[in-house]
């Protein structure tokens, strides 16, 4: 045992632990930022995205149309700076007259909301999963790490593919189906980290004062293996938003009736000859998000893990 | 048959130019043994690799002769020194461990230099037919080299992969390689340093086997003046990328000249009966980047004079075969 | 004792396939109510009877453990169930299209394996040149980018505006061949049409660059990174010392190096094939099994979506142990 990490099991106990992780959580968040703020690449994917973010919070206030509007006297009308668009539709309408660049505006929300939940949720359980079954092993990880191996043997757009042909296309299915396979990587990346970590000193020293296991589990290794899964998590976001987007393109995803960009893409395939932008736009907006969002994910790599940063 | 005149290496770096090599000066006979010493980073490898036009990118030479047989293999086209490297200079390095690709059985990688430089191709004739007894006859050879150099049952070892083989016996099937071509020079890097002391001895005991059976003149490069001194005829002593102290074994053992040379011998236990204490040089080897005194010894060195510090510095001839670079002669 | 190594690695894999099996089985079952309710729910058109059939032909009027038990060895005969719509054998269904498939998928791996390698030894032997970078970049935004959305670019570059490429299927409507393998371009040169084969080469092009584009920016990435890592070792350096054209040193002594961490890379991404590969039939109407099941899915024909995700699965499993195997045989060092 080295004197600092006896040093802080003891600060646990003379300050208010959670006042102590708070405030070292805002000095690392600081830190972090501070770090991306000199990342070109991953400070540019932060800006997009945060624009991407704002819009879709505020698409009401923004788009300029309702986006399940129909006007079927302006069918595929072109974008503005085509010939025959107009500034009425920027990015002109598709093949029922709905303004594309509202529908666009709309599609992100759902886009980033999926991705956001159907990450969390995995997050969620395969991180407390993964923290249990690699801290005590016995029976629990005996049977999460022989389902997991089971859902490792999907290739994860087909098991989602299935689930969603039994529930049929829904946004809670979707959420669902996503979550369901996705928290495998969250529960073997966790699991694999406790164990090494379980292991070290700091973990023998805050048994040592007497600290209960749950305790060590979550304030003392779980702020250690916070950014590996941070890393993770960021990245996956992207894949679950893809994801989605495939799902809603085939028709298993988002109901129509909800603007998403798969299925904006889907529907102006048809149209390809005579109207391009339909199912150009959205998916250009799609993959904006995604490379912006890898970019950050990547940057966040670089950053926080050492072992990577070595090359 | 081996003269390098005024050989400069140099690495850009962000701190500025390295000059790695500096104003190299050697001569070398055919056959003889030579040993190049010095601590880690004087220079050493550095001036080998120059020797082959190996020098890891960024590293460039960019002044100075290497002349082989009285051709400047600076000068030479990339084509015309491939055909030098592993045929007429061979070199063997200090790792074995991770010299040998590990995805290759050992004999192919011996037999890969025969092959290249086509040793066996006239015995064998042309092709079609010859392609099969060439490469019959250059099993056989690897086979024969692999005995050569020690490695017992090559038969069955001329299958297996290098992670299969001793460290020493790695070093082995790297001398069989480097000997493939029967070169006329041997550049051997620290060819003992990463090895058990017993298997050192067997390793410099082969190289002077095939010194006095196929005359080949090797340069030794090694920080240990004690085993260059049991093995070589002449030693020279980098420091700092130069040359400081040139001349034969015996005498530069017994009568160093260069106070850094004294210094080294000081630092070399020996196993006596009486205790003597070991003298370390004190400080470390200075930054090449930024080199402060002419004499790149200066501020490590117990016999500096005040002139050290700003007196031209040549390698001088002291007599009797003897090269110095010090104020002091 | 490889051999045995070998057999036992194959034998692993049995357990995960009867566990795929049993996954699919309780996700049928586990959907809240009756799965023929719920399958056939929509419509108020099936009968009483009709519903009674299909609950016999899913077993459902017997115990559960007798289900799970009938199930699995239908399976492991290979019996798949019938199709509801077509009233043929899934089995059958999935035979007819899975040449296609495989040569859709045969495809994307040779373009993938064709760009990814070359672009990334390039990108390592010229690191931080300006090929570097923009290869690089390339490949970044290949990993990013959706696999329907590139598929639509390819079709509006390729086929709209430069009228390059077909956009639809195997053969120009009208062709037909003989079917010999399965696969059009092997089997159209087997039967020494070279028209045919050109007709079915372009069509297989477009395809197999969207499904491929991803994995071979998979590839190029690492790739790079191994052979950056390969270049500086002491056995690159002994190859260049023993007299060997730097195109032997990196092409013979360092890539046959950098293609184990590479195949591993490539073990992996067979899942990103498999998935991708059900939205690029649908993309460029390659009949396929992804077509296939898109379009059962739609039918609500649900025999033949559960044994083309099982099919896909068992190919996943199949996938990684050629991986393992292969590797093996790159990679001296390990014996699996």
């Amino acid at each position: 045992m080295t004197d600092s990490s006896l040093g802080t099991a003891n600060e646990h106990q003379i300050v208010n632990p959670y006042l102590l992780e708070l405030r070292l959580l805002t000095r690392n968040a600081l830190h972090l930022w501070g770090q991306l703020r000199r990342h070109p690449t991953a400070l540019l994917g932060l800006i997009v995205i945060i624009l991407y973010v704002v819009s879709a919070i505020a698409a009401p206030f923004i788009a300029p149309y309702d986006p399940t509007e129909q006007n079927l006297m302006a069918r595929n009308k072109p974008p503005f700076w085509a010939e025959g668009g107009s500034l009425d539709h920027i990015l002109g309408t598709d093949q029922l007259g709905r303004d594309l660049l509202s529908r666009i505006i709309y599609g992100g929300r759902v886009s980033i909301l999926v991705g956001l939940l159907a990450t969390g949720f995995s997050v969620l359980v395969g991180a407390l999963l993964g923290s249990l079954a690699g801290y005590f092993r016995g029976r629990l990880d005996d049977i999460v790490s022989r389902f997991a191996d089971l859902l490792m043997a999907f290739p994860f757009l087909i098991f989602a593919i299935g689930v969603m042909s039994m529930l049929g296309p829904g946004f809670s299915n979707l959420i669902f189906a996503l979550s369901f396979k996705g928290w495998v990587e969250f529960f073997r990346l966790v699991r694999g980290e406790m164990l090494v970590e379980k292991t070290k000193e700091y973990v023998e020293a805050a048994r040592a004062v007497g600290r209960s296991d749950l305790a060590i589990i979550f304030s003392e290794i779980a702020p250690n293996i916070f950014h590996t899964v941070l890393v993770l998590a960021t990245l996956r976001v992207g894949h679950m938003i893809v994801l989605e987007a495939s799902l809603s393109f085939l028709g298993l995803g988002i109901p129509p009736e909800i603007p998403a960009w798969g299925s904006m893409v889907a529907g102006g395939r048809v149209q390809l000859l005579v109207a391009y932008w339909i199912s150009t736009f959205p998916g250009l907006a799609l993959a904006l998000l995604v490379l912006s969002i890898n970019l950050l994910g990547e940057g966040l790599r670089d950053i926080l893990d050492p072992r990577l940063k070595l090359q | 048959m081996l003269e390098i005149k005024g050989l400069r290496t140099v690495f850009p770096t962000s701190k500025g130019e390295v000059v790695a090599a500096k104003d190299v000066d050697l001569t070398m006979e055919p056959g003889q043994i030579i040993g190049l010493v010095g601590e880690s980073g004087c220079g050493k490898s550095v001036t080998m690799l120059s020797i082959l036009r190996l020098v890891p990118h960024p590293g460039r030479i960019v002044s100075g002769q290497v002349l082989f047989f009285g051709e400047d293999l600076v000068k030479k086209s990339p084509l015309e020194m491939r055909r030098i490297r592993g045929k007429e200079i061979a070199m063997i390095f200090q790792d074995p461990m991770t010299t040998l690709n590990p995805v290759f059985k050992v004999g192919e990688q011996i037999r890969e230099s025969l092959r290249i430089h086509g040793i066996m191709s006239e015995q064998a004739g042309s092709w079609p037919w010859g392609a099969r007894y060439r490469l019959q006859a250059e099993r056989d050879k690897v086979i024969q080299l692999m005995e050569e150099v020690g490695i017992p049952s090559p038969q069955a070892r001329y299958h297996e992969y290098p992670h299969q083989f001793s460290g020493g016996m790695q070093q082995r099937a790297l001398i069989a390689i480097a000997l493939a071509c029967e070169p006329r020079l041997l550049l051997a890097d620290e060819p003992t340093t990463a090895l058990d002391v017993t298997i050192q001895a067997q390793i410099l005991d082969l190289l002077r086997r095939i010194n006095e059976t196929h005359g080949t003149g090797i340069i030794l490069v090694t920080h240990d003046l004690g085993v260059a001194a049991e093995f070589c005829e002449e030693i020279v002593v980098m420091y700092a990328g130069q040359i400081v102290e040139r001349g034969p074994t015996d005498e530069v053992i017994q009568r160093p000249l260069h106070p850094y040379t004294r210094g080294l011998l000081r630092s070399i236990p020996r196993i006596t009966r009486e205790k003597r204490k070991l003298e370390p040089i004190p400080g470390v080897v200075p930054d090449l980047a930024n080199l402060k005194y002419n004499c790149a010894f200066y501020d490590r060195c117990d016999a500096a004079l005040p002139k050290c510090e700003h007196d031209e510095l040549e390698l001088r001839d002291v007599g009797g075969g003897r090269l110095v670079r010090c104020v002091l002669y | 004792m490889r051999g045995i190594k070998v057999l036992e690695r194959i034998l692993a894999t049995i357990p995960i396939m009867v566990g795929i099996a049993v996954i699919i089985f309780i996700f049928i079952r586990a959907v809240p109510g009756d799965p023929v309710d719920l399958m056939m729910g929509e419509g108020g058109y099936v009968s009483e009877e009709e519903m009674e059939a299909m609950r016999k032909a899913f077993n459902l009027d017997k115990p559960v453990h007798v289900q799970l038990y009938l199930f699995l060895t239908q399976t492991l005969r290979g019996d798949l169930g019938e199709s509801f719509l077509k009233q043929v054998p899934v089995t059958d269904l999935i035979l007819d299209t899975l040449p296609a498939t495989i040569e859709l998928a045969l495809g994307a791996l040779v373009f993938a394996v064709l760009v990814g390698v070359p672009v990334g030894v390039i990108s390592a032997v010229k690191q931080n040149s300006l090929v570097d970078r923009v290869s690089m970049a390339g490949s970044f935004v290949g990993i990013s980018f959706p696999h329907f959305w590139l598929g639509i670019i390819g079709i509006l570059i390729f086929s709209v505006t430069l009228q390059w490429l077909p956009t639809n299927g195997r053969l120009d409507s009208g062709l037909s061949i003989e079917h010999i393998t399965g696969l059009y371009v092997i089997d159209s040169l087997l039967l020494g049409d070279l028209e045919l084969f050109w007709n079915s080469f372009h069509h297989l092009i477009l395809p197999s660059a969207t499904l491929g584009a991803a994995v071979a920016a998979m590839i190029a990435r690492v790739m790079r990174s191994s052979m950056l890592e390969i270049l500086r070792q002491d056995y690159v350096m002994l190859a260049r010392a023993k007299g060997l054209s730097e195109y032997r040193v990196i092409v013979r002594h360092a890539l046959r190096n950098a293609l184990i961490p590479t195949v591993t890379v490539v073990g992996l991404q067979t899942g990103v094939l498999l998935g991708g590969n059900m939205v690029v039939e649908t993309v460029f109407g390659w009949p396929g099994v992804g077509r296939m099941v898109v379009q059962s899915i739609y039918a609500r024909d649900y025999p033949v979506v559960q044994g083309a995700v099982m099919l896909y699965a068992f190919t996943f499993v199949i996938a990684n142990l050629i991986v393992d195997i292969l590797y093996t045989y790159l990679n001296p060092k390990i014996e699996l």
